[in-house]
This record gives structure tokens, C-alpha cells and sequence, in this order.
């Protein structure tokens, strides 16, 4: 089993129109026969009169917690693909201090005026004009708030990731807290509503039998029990990534190395790092720089090396090595680098470099040798006829390399590209 | 005509009726990859609406432009918004099978009919603010995130909860 | 010759291919507000004829039906004389008769509704409004005229009946001439269209029974707009007796129309490529989800439980069948006239 079935494409968004039309069936019936139609019950949570709006919302997150956790535990279920609303900490708090305040004067909150308006309720129709009307104002209003609405951004997270505790522990967290909760109500209606639980339906009170609620309530308590110990429930690899840490590489093109130092590492002989050639093997076979070993960007998971291990990305598709780059380092590589320029700014670099304008000629004696090192061979400047250190050879290119340079080398080698994905 | 008076049926115990809320919600995740909601379908139809009357203003705005899609089909082609017809269906149903349908107006021995529904408007108004600023309603910030242990979604939460018992005095004479 | 202009005459050229005219909103409302008409008219009919009354009664489906019917007529071809191009010559429909021509035989048919559903209505009308009869005393003469002729109450009810029908149908064949448009080519649009009218004139006239019962628990402002509406008109009570009668047969209607409906799309299914593409465009294509939901689930199917629950006594009796059907009435229309405009014989060739 895939799930989530929709992220799996195993239908289309018509079908995912009736399902949801169906699954709002399922919604708006238990939320009627929860008594949420009605805005006294509702309204009696907040003078612990009646607790149903906590019971049901607990209950609810429960089951759906634990059910989660089960589904992606056995491998059913790829919790990384259910959608997770981003989090703007003051702004929801600031928005859920208004729909407490909204919750306490209107009643209802928006799911259940769908139902009390579908029952006939007539403050429920007016609740949702003034809905409707909130909304309109806040639309007109919103372009001058926006900063605020976008502020103190924490991006998708999850409180197992903000505390950095397994995620089984905090379902059990959750559970243990949600079962103390419903004691806690069943104490406080007896106390402030005078209602005396009701022996079959209630968790504290009544006889001591084993009833069917009570059995609802331990079957939930020993899943989250097990959860806490059972692992995680993710099933990719799931890392944080230092989103600061990694602007500022990018910015300052830390995340790149050039061909002459890679050319030079090479020459050197040096064993702390590892050349990739992301191209397809056909390409590689055809011809690729000395050392490099070929991992196409599909096979490049996340045991393929060494964490530590310092990572040299080629390809001819700077958007190629620059996903590569992005996965990797997702993937917890610690130093990924991109050779500059890729394949082409090797060619143009090291394999057939032309003379710059005003460079020395011990600096291109150099760049010669190492041309000649791997094969390749230098290339007279636009502007020089010839160049001293070593006449213009005649342009055939070494066995291993299929194409010639052009001719014309100055255009400048793309840069990758800056964002990830 | 029916002549038989049909009492209205006891709602149903609060564990179980969450339990099967529970049971939906999870199902969702499953079959879609994302949970409940409420307040959105209700800021798609606004935008539509004020996408009709008013196309240049739509489009320009930050916060209708967000849901009016790419124009290729109506904005109204939304899963939430069938998910809320549902809603709707999925309650009338429930009422009319255990009796509850009833033309009135819910509110505390004490509180009048015009002063309760003009609550209920201003009520309403705050939720629908409140929903947009915290990016969802109970059921798609604090059913849906709850059971996803989004942060967010438990700050969001106990605010909810804060926020209601904070004022709850105030407005007591509505609803005791 | 420029090879330019050849392409141009191939294929450019706007009539080479054809461009139909498009059809927008008022189309599906005349249709389904013509298909109401119908079945307004055969429940009226067949009333009219069960009862063969020598005494006036308050009947809703043999007054207010066919006065609703009058109305309803009159909106649908006021929307239908908006999508005319033509709108003065539209007289010359009149001086002639095509008969292979459904637009035609639909302006003749049109033409003789309205006798038809008048002197239905007028049978029985100064008992259902008394205030109108006192102040138009030859109401009561007209009225008396008909029902002391026992033959001329059975033409009355046999002509509408057969109007009935023929409006009903005339209302899907008239889609499905359109050869261009392979969803609508399929004789089964008009039953289809007779019943799904059949099916909105039985809610639309148990809706109303269920407004005007005095047992409804009913919102302080609607019943204070009821009460002054009924002031006004006097009105007697109307036969509530035929309530659960109205849900049966609606309940027939709908099940008949679902079968139709079935029928409808396993034909298309069934046939050219062409026709399979028009039908999925309701069954998975861009129709899918209005399709399904509007008018299968809540259409059809629901108000189908809803009055099976009803005449079970299990439910009260409310409005919510009668405003689904209809509202699936006009879904349906909707749905159909906007995919098959949009069902093409060129899709297939790609």
C-alpha cells in the first residue's frame, strides 16, 4: 500500500473532488451527532458546564496521531508527503487569540456553522454571513498587514523536530496528555455542570468494568505506549537543513570550486575527495576527466558515500549538478562542491586554455603543463598571433576527447544556478 | 402530512463521535495527503465572488489572488470547497436522521433572539479574520496540524482555548 | 499560387470548419424550466383526469401547478427569446410548419401550452384562490362550465398530457439533432429530459405542500411571509393528502431517470470513439466531479433517500428532496449542454 493515494497518482483531481465531498459527509455527520451543531453545547465548554468540544477535538487528534503513526510505521504510509501547514508562530497565535474570543461571542467556529446551519440553526446562517464579511474586510485590509501575517516564519515543522525528540515519544506525549484532559473534564463537569457521568460512557467514573469507552481510551494508550519506543516513523531520511548557513555559501560561491584547483588536486595526486560525474554513462564512457567516478543524479542515495567525505560535482547541465547539489546536501553531506563551469569549463579552463590578456608568461608556462598533463593543449589568445611559451599546436584533439573546443572561448562558463530546489 | 412528532434523539457520546471524526480525518491523510478544513472554501467563494464583481481588484490583491488558481477552470473547482459542501450535506443528513432539524436560534435563557444573532455576526467576522491571520480554522489548524504534531497548529491550539476562557465571563449571560 | 493561401482555404477559413454558436446560461434554464412545464402539465393532466370532479376542490396539482407552469413558461421563453440573434423576426417561426424540424415542432408545441395549462388551472380556481374568483366573478362561470361537462375535464386532462409529453421530449431532441455534438447524439435525451421535469414538477409541488402544511415547525420570518402571502390569496388549505402520493411518484421519476441516465451513457459508451470521449468527459473528465456530485449524489440520490425515509414515516417531511431535485434539474441541464458543447468530433483524431 501507497498512501497518501492522491500524492501516489493513484487517481486524478476530479476524483479527488468526490472524495472530498464524501470525506465532508463524514466530517460534518460526526460533527452533528458530536452535538457541534448546537452553539449552548458548544459555548458550554468555556463555563465547564459540558466538555464535548474538548473530548471530541482530543479524541479526534488521538486516533488520527496514533493511526498516522501505525500506517507510516509499518511502511504503508509516507508521512513526509501529508501536507504540513507552514508555521508563523505570533501570527497564529495573535489569530487563534481572536478565534478563541470569536469562538466564546458568535459560538461556533467555521466547521461547525456549516452544521448548525445545515440543521436550521438561524444564528449559524448569521455567523456564516458574518464569516463572509470578516473575510471580505480582511481582504481589503490584508496587503497592509502582510508583513505581519509572514512574520516570525519557522517553515514546516513539526514539534518532534522542534524539540528534537523521536516522534513516537511526543504521540505518547499526546495521548497520555489528552487522556489526563478527558479525567480532567469528566471532574469539572461533575463539579461546575452538576452532570453525573454516565457509567457506560465516561473514563473515571461509574463501575469499574472494562467499558467500551474505557477500552477505546487503554487501546489508544498502549499504541502510543508502543509508539515511543517503536523508531520513526518517516521513511526517507529526514534532516534539517541550516537554511542561513546554507545562503551564505551560496552567496559567496563557497558551494563552487574552479577547474584549475580541481586540475591541481588532481595532479597532486590528493585522496580526500571524491570526483562524481553526474553525466549518463554513455557520455562518461566517451570521455570524462581522470578519477572521476559516474553517479547519475538518480543514483546518488544517501549511503553512496561518506558523510564527511569531500563531494566534486561535474556534469554538462549546470541545473543537473546544481539538483545534486541541493539532494546531497539535503541528504547530510557535509562539503558538496560544484566544479565551475562543469565539463565545458574544464575543456575551457584546463584541457584547451587560451592565453588571457596580460597574464604572465610563467602563469600560462603552467596552465600549458597542465594542459599537457591531461592530455589536452593550449590555445593561442584572440589577441596575441602566438603565443611564446608554446607555438599553436595543430587542433586535434586528444584521443579521449570527442569534441573540439570552440575556438572563440569567451564567453563566460554559466553560473549555477543559485536556489535549490 | 406526517401527523407523528418525532422527538430529537440524545447526541452521542463525546469519545465516539470523536473517535469516528478521528477515523475521517485519518482517512483524509490517507487517500489525499492533507487533513480537514472549513474556513478556506469559505475565502475561495468570497474571492470568487469579488472576482466577478470586481476582476482587476482580484487579481491585484495579495490575499484573493491566492485563491482564485491559475484560471484555467473556476476557482470554485476546489477540494476544499466540495469538502465543505459536504460538511453540509453530511450534518443535514445527520439531523434528520436523529430528528434535530429545527428552525431556531441556539442560545442561553437569558440572551434575546436580535442581540444573539447580531453575536453571532460579529462572532463570525472575528473567526473569519482570525482564521486567515493564523492560516486556518479549528479544523484545519487545530484538528488537522493537532494530529500532525505541527507546531503551529498546539501554539495555535491552547490560544484558541486561552483566548475563549479569557472572555468567557463576558459574555456569559448569552449562553448561561 | 502563395502557398499560404492554400493553407488559409484548407483549413482557416472559419467556415470551413464549423463554429457553432455558443450556447451560455440561458439555454439550460429554458430547457429545464421547459421540462418543469411538461411534467407540471402531465401530473395536472392525470390529476384532473383520476378525480373527474363535479365539485371544486383546492387541488395544488391542478391549480397552483399549472399556474406555476404559466409562469414558468413565460420566464423560459423570455430567456430563450434573449439567446435569439434574431429577435424581431421571431413571428416567422409562425408561418410555417418543418417537420423535420424540432425547432418547429418545439415553437407549435409552445404555442399550445398555454390553452392547455390555463384551462387546467381555470377548472379549479376559484376554489384555490377565493379572492381572485370575488373579484373576477367570471372565473367562477368559466369554471363551472367545465366541470359540469364531464368529456370536456377528461380532453382537458388528456391534452395535457399529451402536450406534456411532447414538450418533455422535444426539450432533449432538441440537443440531440445536433449532429456536431456527439454527447447530445442519442434519442434518449428526451426521456431523459420528460422525466428529470416529471421528477422536478413532483418536488416542486410537494415543496410547496410541505411550505403550506400547518404542522411545519417553521422560522418566525418565513411563516410571517407565508401567513400574509396566504392573507392576501385566501386561500384555502391545500390537499395535503396527495403529499406522500407526490414523493412516491417522485421517487419513480427519479429512479426511472436514473436508469435512463445509466442507458444514456452505456450507449455512448458503447459506440464510436467519438461518442466514448463525449461520455467520459461526464464520467472521469473535466465534468466528473459536478457530475457525479450534483446531479447523481445529491440530484438524485439523496432526495431518493430522503423521500423513501419520508413515506417510511421514519423522517419528517421537508423541503430539502424538492429543492435537491430541482437544483440537480438544472445541473443537469447545465452539465450537459456545457460538455456537450464542449464534445467534439476532431478530439478523437488526436
Amino acid at each position: 500500500m501507497n498512501a497518501p493515494f492522491y500524492k501516489f497518482g493513484l487517481f486524478g483531481d476530479e476524483a479527488s473532488f468526490i472524495i472530498a465531498f464524501l470525506i465532508g459527509i463524514g466530517f460534518g455527520f460526526f460533527l452533528e451527532r458530536a452535538g457541534f451543531g448546537s452553539a449552548r453545547k458548544l459555548a458550554a465548554q468555556f463555563y465547564l458546564r459540558d466538555l464535548s468540544v474538548l473530548k471530541v477535538m482530543f479524541t479526534a487528534i488521538i486516533t488520527a496521531m496514533t493511526g498516522l503513526y501505525v500506517f507510516s510505521r509499518l511502511g504503508m504510509l509516507d508521512l513526509s508527503l501529508v501536507y504540513l501547514v507552514p508555521t508563523f508562530l505570533v501570527p497564529q497565535i495573535v489569530g487563534g487569540l481572536l478565534l478563541g474570543v470569536g469562538f466564546v461571542i458568535g459560538g461556533y467556529c467555521p466547521g461547525t456553522s456549516c452544521v448548525s446551519a445545515a440543521t436550521g440553526r438561524i444564528d449559524g446562517m448569521v455567523y456564516i454571513l458574518g464569516m463572509v464579511a470578516g473575510l471580505l474586510g480582511f481582504g481589503e485590509v490584508y496587503p497592509r498587514i502582510v508583513n505581519f501575517a509572514h512574520s516570525t516564519s519557522m517553515g514546516q515543522i513539526t514539534l518532534p523536530q522542534l524539540f528534537d525528540l523521536p516522534y513516537g515519544l511526543l504521540v505518547f506525549a499526546a495521548v497520555l496528555m489528552a487522556l489526563g484532559a478527558f479525567a480532567a473534564s469528566e471532574w469539572a463537569e461533575k463539579r461546575f455542570g452538576g452532570k453525573q457521568p454516565d457509567p457506560e460512557g465516561s473514563i473515571i467514573g461509574g463501575s469499574r468494568r472494562l467499558t467500551p469507552v474505557r477500552a477505546l481510551a487503554l487501546s489508544l494508550a498502549v499504541i502510543g505506549l508502543c509508539a515511543a519506543f517503536a523508531g520513526d516513523p518517516y521513511r526517507g531520511h529526514h534532516t534539517t537543513i541550516a537554511t542561513r548557513d546554507l545562503e551564505m555559501r551560496v552567496g559567496q560561491g563557497a558551494d563552487l570550486i574552479e577547474p584549475a584547483q580541481l586540475a591541481d588536486w588532481i595532479i597532486q595526486d590528493r585522496n580526500d575527495f571524491r570526483l562524481v560525474d553526474l553525466r549518463p554513462q554513455k557520455d562518461y564512457i566517451a570521455w570524462h576527466i581522470p578519477r572521476a567516478e559516474n553517479f547519475p543524479l538518480a543514483s546518488l542515495t544517501p549511503d553512496f558515500a561518506a558523510h564527511n567525505e569531500k563531494i566534486i560535482l561535474c556534469s554538462d547541465d549546470s541545473l543537473e549538478a546544481a539538483k545534486a547539489w541541493f539532494l546531497l546536501e539535503a541528504q547530510g553531506f557535509k562539503s558538496v562542491y560544484v566544479l565551475s563551469g562543469g565539463m565545458q569549463g574544464w575543456k575551457d579552463f584546463v584541457l584547451f586554455p587560451v592565453r588571457p590578456q596580460g597574464a604572465t608568461d610563467a602563469a600560462f608556462e603552467r596552465q600549458a603543463q597542465v594542459a599537457k598533463f591531461f592530455g589536452g593543449s593550449p590555445q593561442a589568445s584572440n589577441t596575441e598571433a602566438s603565443s611564446v611559451a608554446t607555438p599553436a599546436p595543430p587542433r586535434v584533439a586528444p584521443a579521449p576527447l570527442p569534441t573540439a573546443p570552440p575556438a572563440s572561448t569567451s564567453t563566460a562558463p554559466p553560473r549555477k544556478k543559485k536556489e535549490g530546489c | 402530512m406526517n401527523l407523528e412528532q418525532h422527538t430529537p434523539r440524545p447526541y452521542w457520546n463525546s469519545y465516539w463521535a470523536g473517535f469516528g471524526l478521528g477515523l475521517v480525518l485519518l482517512a483524509s491523510f490517507v487517500i489525499m495527503g492533507r487533513g480537514l478544513g472549513a474556513s478556506g472554501a469559505f475565502t475561495t467563494a468570497v474571492a470568487t465572488v469579488v472576482h466577478q464583481v470586481a476582476p482587476a481588484h482580484a487579481e491585484n490583491s495579495p490575499f484573493y489572488s491566492e485563491y482564485l488558481g491559475d484560471g484555467t477552470h473556476s476557482p470554485l473547482k476546489d477540494w476544499l470547497v466540495f469538502e465543505v459542501l459536504g460538511v453540509f450535506v453530511g450534518g443535514f443528513l445527520s439531523g434528520v436522521l436523529a430528528h434535530r432539524l429545527k428552525f431556531t436560534v441556539e442560545q442561553g435563557p437569558r440572551s434575546t433572539t436580535p442581540r444573539r444573532l447580531a453575536f453571532a455576526f460579529v462572532g463570525g467576522g472575528l473567526m473569519g479574520i482570525g482564521a486567515k491571520i493564523a492560516l486556518g480554522c479549528t479544523s484545519g489548524q487545530a484538528l488537522t496540524g493537532g494530529a500532525l504534531l505541527n507546531v503551529g497548529s498546539w501554539a495555535f491550539m491552547w490560544c484558541v482555548f486561552g483566548g475563549a476562557y479569557a472572555v468567557a465571563y463576558f459574555f456569559r449571560k448569552q449562553w448561561i | 499560387m502563395n502557398p499560404l493561401t492554400e493553407l488559409t482555404l484548407s483549413r482557416h477559413n472559419p467556415l470551413v470548419d464549423p463554429t457553432l454558436h455558443v450556447w451560455q446560461w440561458q439555454i439550460p434554464i429554458y430547457l429545464f424550466l421547459g421540462g418543469l412545464v411538461a411534467g407540471l402539465m402531465i401530473i395536472a393532466g392525470v390529476r384532473l383526469i383520476a378525480i373527474r370532479p363535479t365539485q371544486r376542490e383546492a387541488l395544488v396539482c391542478c391549480t397552483i401547478g399549472p399556474l406555476a407552469g404559466l409562469v414558468f413558461l413565460s420566464l423560459g421563453m423570455f430567456v430563450l427569446f434573449l439567446d435569439l440573434s434574431h429577435k424581431l423576426y421571431v413571428w416567422r417561426l409562425y408561418t410555417t410548419f418543418q417537420i423535420t424540424s424540432p425547432m418547429s415542432w418545439g415553437s407549435w408545441i409552445l404555442l399550445l401550452v398555454y390553452p392547455a395549462l390555463a384551462a387546467n388551472a381555470l377548472a379549479h380556481l376559484p376554489e384555490a384562490i377565493p379572492a381572485l374568483a370575488k373579484r373576477f366573478p367570471v372565473l367562477i362561470a368559466w369554471s363551472d362550465f367545465i366541470l359540469s361537462r364531464t368529456r370536456l375535464v377528461v380532453a382537458i386532462g388528456i391534452a395535457n398530457v399529451l402536450v406534456g409529453i411532447g414538450l418533455g421530449i422535444y426539450t432533449g431532441i432538441l440537443l440531440g439533432t445536433l449532429g456536431a455534438r456527439p454527447l447530445w447524439n442519442s434519442a434518449l435525451l428526451g426521456p431523459l429530459f420528460l422525466f428529470s421535469g416529471l421528477s422536478t414538477a413532483a418536488a416542486l409541488l410537494h415543496g410547496i405542500l410541505v411550505l403550506t402544511s400547518s404542522g411545519e415547525e417553521l422560522p418566525a420570518f418565513a411563516d410571517f411571509l407565508l401567513s400574509s402571502l396566504t392573507r392576501l390569496a385566501q386561500a384555502r388549505p391545500l390537499d395535503q393528502k396527495v403529499a406522500p402520493v407526490l414523493a412516491g411518484a417522485d421517487n419513480s421519476f427519479l429512479t426511472i431517470e436514473l436508469g435512463l441516465l445509466s442507458l444514456f451513457l452505456i450507449g455512448h459508451l458503447t459506440s464510436t470513439a467519438v461518442h466514448q470521449q463525449a461520455a467520459t468527459l461526464l464520467l472521469s473528465g473535466p465534468y466528473a466531479a459536478v457530475f457525479w456530485i450534483f446531479v447523481i449524489s445529491l440530484g438524485i440520490v439523496l432526495p431518493l433517500i430522503l423521500q423513501t425515509l419520508e413515506l417510511q414515516n421514519s423522517i419528517r417531511h421537508t423541503l430539502a428532496p424538492a429543492l435537491l431535485v430541482i437544483f440537480g434539474g438544472i445541473a443537469l441541464r447545465f452539465i450537459l449542454v456545457y460538455a456537450g458543447q464542449q464534445s467534439h468530433w476532431f478530439h478523437a483524431l488526436n
